[in-house]
């Protein structure tokens, strides 16, 4: 018996039109492999689309590919992430759900202070499934402290757990944002499918054997694009198991060619960068390829306006570049220098901004100040940080976010 | 007015009062001197006799009633002819606006002294968000409950605290009820060496897991079946560099060397490839001599960073391993980041040190503390230090790494460094210890906060005393005879060494109401 692990596809991430055919081919191709391997189930732990009610463009895609999976037999179960999910509104996912395409795993019992997961239970293989759903600024982190795992933990059979979440023994190069201790998780299962971090990783501890997370397809974030660039395999994850889990193994999805061009303009006057970046562009052979061109460093002298970017671009599209990526965040000059750091996940970068900005205003306020304040201010942008979708009114979307903005703040 | 006694002689530092009869003085009692403006808070550090007969009278007498007298023989008016006198010393003067100086004159000749009220120390500031509470007022052996001593956390933790005592005299409790408050305060960050794994409170014990805010202001790594909520404690070998052996493990010079150079050749993979190295590959292009030493020194090496990290070698499958998990070729790389962030976002962070020995123990404080003094150095230097909470690294038996004889032996080690130097980047050391004498005078002057526990021992009286910020060189008796929970607290952040009870750790935790969670019904998506 075998299932596919995914997660993190992030459907709807992509903004440029070439890169939105990409990640609808990928997507496609992933969902074509698992039909063709014959998998009895294909597990999907979150994010599968960027926001939670992505545009109709991108519901068409996955409505085609779970359809087929439908028709091929094949059962998907899933739990939300952080971005496909909204509390106060609903998720394409739930469209799934409401088809008969998706099965969510997170069905709850009452039982007083505790939360009591029951099981989902595949026809086909007899496995057993339970997870919860990640949700934005730690929140679900309340979830796990009153889950009752000594429930999961009883159950006999092939057992599964879904989670969406940085679980933090699982961290390897991210820089520290928030994230989940994997003793929250019930212990003794047989496989923990794992969504949130952008690679893949398959670790075992002591009472929690095969921990993995497959990684994203191909891009949720900008970061993706470029370690994509420098050669960091998207895919998924099979799994065959009979009693216990025989083998884990990663499935590369065949993504794009890409060219990185990186260049380091610290300490250069804005013509000699400019100088730079057209020699180092006219070095690489562009044709057919996603080309990131990423510039960094303070200037010595002149703006980075000095650059003519659009020019760059046009060059290399006219050369052949199947699409251009211009980072330039980090490019900045004497004139004029953007405050902060760039490194890291969007998350991440968000809460030193918080943490540097709360520093600076005197707030008497306990629960506005130190990691409290970061904590408050992370789960406020969370609400405020999405735009109207098409299919929302505008009333309705203020309500919403009202609604969630007051809860978050513990006005309601 | 209860009057306890009327100053009869002496001078500063050492005033003559004769104790009212039917009051019972103790040693440590607080008195108080009403003044026009003010009032003089004074405190009794030796009680003697006295009496209006002659010594050699009194012996005779005594000799009489043993020998020959009636059995209810006794003195004529004896409350005016025998009494107790104590020996006390001015602490401080309270003026009517609650300020706080140092006596500088005498109580009135003559004067009526009464025993210490709470109305007396109203100057006392109370709880705050980042002040922690460390005790009451005791006079004597009385509590005053009333009386609560509050200190500012960001002070005394940037300014390094000392705990001294010797076994059974509270020190763990002590620290419990420190770290405890600390978890109500953002202003401050610990990383906690725990040694006997005593804080966190497992099994239903009564810990720190146990405050209403533990979960988001307490963290606890354990190396395993880590209780839910708590980390696994695995810290990638990547993550150790030579020099955070420095101070805890001895080297020669060449094993030194040796280091170094599998550090620049290998990085991260530097000491398993030390580990991993067979003995009879080396020097083969050598002479026979040079290859021998390199050899023995490799072998010795090898044998060092084994037992200080309680490493093993799987010869099958040529990998490094730790014989209590905490060591890891593959996992735990972002362990000592996590742990950095979450001090230097104002948590307490809890390592389960107890499987480790102490070397291990050591080097795993010293990769962390190294990186916040690395972190803090740097906020100055970008001139946001400000911005960031105090950081305090909780180590027992402190001499372990600021013993007199450590330092001179040894070169200096991370902690030495930050007692000498961290004040400056706001990063303390809170040091306990039981003996204090072998700790350098430069390093015990450094630490401007201490709470002295009981010690019967003289010379560790004595370094305490040497070292105070307050003089306490009339208090060598009073220190030893602090019984359980008894302490003095001397600090520049103190008007006076201010006598406390310590309150016990389970009743002060179990008075705060349990966490809020569990009581209200959650949506589950």
């Amino acid at each position: 018996m075998k299932f596919a692990h995914l997660a993190d596809v992030h459907l709807g991430f992509q903004k440029q039109e070439p890169l939105q055919e990409m990640e609808r081919r990928i997507f496609e191709g992933v969902v074509d492999r698992c039909i063709a391997e014959g998998v009895d189930f294909v597990l999907v732990c979150g994010d599968l689309f960027h926001v939670n009610i992505p545009d109709m463009r991108v519901q068409k895609i996955a409505m085609k590919k779970f359809r087929d999976m439908h028709d091929a037999g094949i059962p998907v179960y899933a739990v939300y992430g952080s971005h496909d999910f909204s509390p106060t509104s609903s998720s394409a996912i739930d469209l799934l759900e409401a088809a008969g395409y998706l099965n969510k795993v997170t069905v709850p019992s009452d039982d007083g202070d505790l939360i009591r997961l029951n099981y989902v239970q595949d026809k086909n293989t007899g496995a057993r499934l339970a997870g919860f759903s990640g949700l934005k600024a730690g929140r679900d982190v309340e979830y796990y402290e009153r889950l009752d795992r000594e429930y999961l933990e009883s159950a006999d059979g092939f057992r599964i757990f879904l989670f969406h979440g940085a679980v933090g023994e699982m961290l390897q190069d991210e820089i520290s944002g928030e994230s989940l201790p994997l003793s929250y998780m019930p212990r003794g299962l047989d496989y923990y499918a794992g969504g949130h971090l952008h690679t893949f990783r398959n670790r075992s501890f002591s009472g929690y054997e095969n921990v993995v997370y497959p990684g994203t397809l191909f891009a949720g974030q900008t970061a993706d694009m470029e370690e994509n660039a420098r050669g960091r395999g998207r895919g998924f994850v099979m799994v065959d198991f009979g009693d216990k889990v025989e083998r884990v193994r990663f499935v590369e999805a065949p993504g794009c060619r890409y060219e990185m061009v990186d260049v380091d303009a610290d300490g250069l006057a804005s013509e000699e960068a400019a100088a730079r970046i057209r020699s180092m562009v006219d070095s690489i052979d562009p044709t057919g390829k996603v080309v990131i061109l990423k510039a960094y460093g303070e200037l010595g002298s002149g703006r980075t306006a000095d650059i003519d970017f659009s020019a760059i671009r046009k060059g290399l599209l006219q050369g052949g570049a199947y699409h251009v990526m211009i980072h330039r965040r980090g490019l900045t000059s004497k004139e004029y220098k953007t405050r902060g750091e760039s490194t890291g996940t969007r998350e991440e970068i968000e809460r030193r901004t918080f943490q540097d900005s709360i520093a600076n205003v005197r707030i008497k306020r306990a629960a506005l100040t130190g990691h409290r304040g970061v904590d408050l201010s992370t789960k406020l942008l969370a609400t405020l940080r999405h735009p109207r979708p098409d299919n929302e009114k505008k009333a309705d979307y203020e309500r919403r976010v009202t609604a969630d903005a007051t809860s978050k703040m513990g006005l309601e | 007015m209860s009057v306890a006694g009327q100053v009869v002689g002496g001078g500063i530092g050492d005033i003559l009062v004769r104790q009212q009869s039917g009051s019972r003085l103790e040693v440590g009692d607080l008195l108080v001197s009403e003044e026009e403006n003010s009032i003089l808070i004074l405190e009794v550090f030796g009680l003697q006799y006295g009496s209006q007969i002659d010594g050699r009278v009194q012996e005779m007498m005594s000799g009489v009633i043993l020998e020959e007298g009636p059995p209810d023989a006794e003195f004529y008016e004896p409350n005016f002819v025998n009494y107790v006198m104590a020996r006390v010393k001015a602490l401080a003067r309270v003026n009517r606006d609650l300020s706080v100086n140092l006596p500088k004159s005498l109580p009135a000749f003559f004067g009526k002294l009464r025993i210490i009220s709470s109305e007396d120390l109203k100057f006392l500031q109370g709880g705050g968000r980042d002040r922690i509470f460390i005790g009451y007022i005791r006079s004597g052996s009385k509590v005053i409950r009333d009386a609560k001593v509050w200190l500012d956390a960001r002070d005394i933790f940037t300014h390094h605290l000392l705990i001294p005592a010797t076994t059974g005299r509270g020190k763990s409790n002590l620290v419990k009820c420190i770290l405890y408050h600390l978890l109500d305060s953002s202003g401050v960050g610990a990383l906690v060496l725990d040694a006997h794994n005593e804080y966190y409170g497992l099994n239903g014990e009564v810990g720190l897991s146990s405050h209403p805010d533990a979960r988001n202001s307490l963290v606890y790594y354990t190396p395993t079946d880590p209780p839910p909520g708590s980390r696994h404690l695995t810290i990638s070998l990547d993550t150790i560099r030579p020099d955070h052996f420095e101070g805890i493990v001895e080297f020669s010079d060449a094993q030194v060397r040796t280091m170094r150079k599998y550090y620049s050749d290998y990085r991260g993979e530097w000491i398993s490839q030390i580990m991993l190295t067979d003995l009879s590959m080396l020097g083969e292009a050598e002479s026979r001599r040079d290859a021998e030493t390199r050899s023995i020194t490799m072998a010795v090496l090898q044998q060092k960073i084994r037992q200080a990290l309680d490493l093993e070698v799987d010869r099958e499958q040529n990998v490094v391993v730790s014989r209590h998990n905490v060591f890891d070729s593959v996992r735990g790389g972002r362990t000592a980041d996590e742990v950095v962030r979450n001090i230097e976002e104002g948590r307490v962070v809890v390592l389960d040190t107890s499987k480790l020995n102490d070397q291990a123990e050591l080097v795993v404080g010293s990769i962390i503390a190294t990186r916040i003094l690395d972190h803090y150095r740097e906020a100055k230097t970008r001139g946001v230090l400000r911005d960031k909470p105090v950081a305090t690294i909780v180590i027992e038996e402190a001499p372990r790494v600021i013993g007199e004889e450590v330092l001179q032996s040894r070169t200096n080690n991370i902690y030495s460094t930050i007692a000498r130097e961290g004040r400056k980047f706001k990063v303390g050391l809170t040091a306990i210890t039981q003996l204090s004498s072998v700790i350098p005078k430069a390093i015990l002057a450094n630490m401007n906060t201490k709470i002295i526990l009981g010690n019967e021992m003289k010379m560790e009286r004595m370094a305490l005393i040497e070292s105070a910020s307050q003089d306490l060189s009339e208090d060598d008796r009073t220190i030893a005879s602090l019984d359980r929970g008894e302490a003095i607290i001397t600090s520049i952040f103190v008007p006076f060494a201010l006598p406390i009870q310590i309150p016990h750790f389970e009743e002060m935790a179990q008075q705060r109401p349990p966490p809020a969670s569990g009581t209200t019904r959650m949506k589950v998506f």
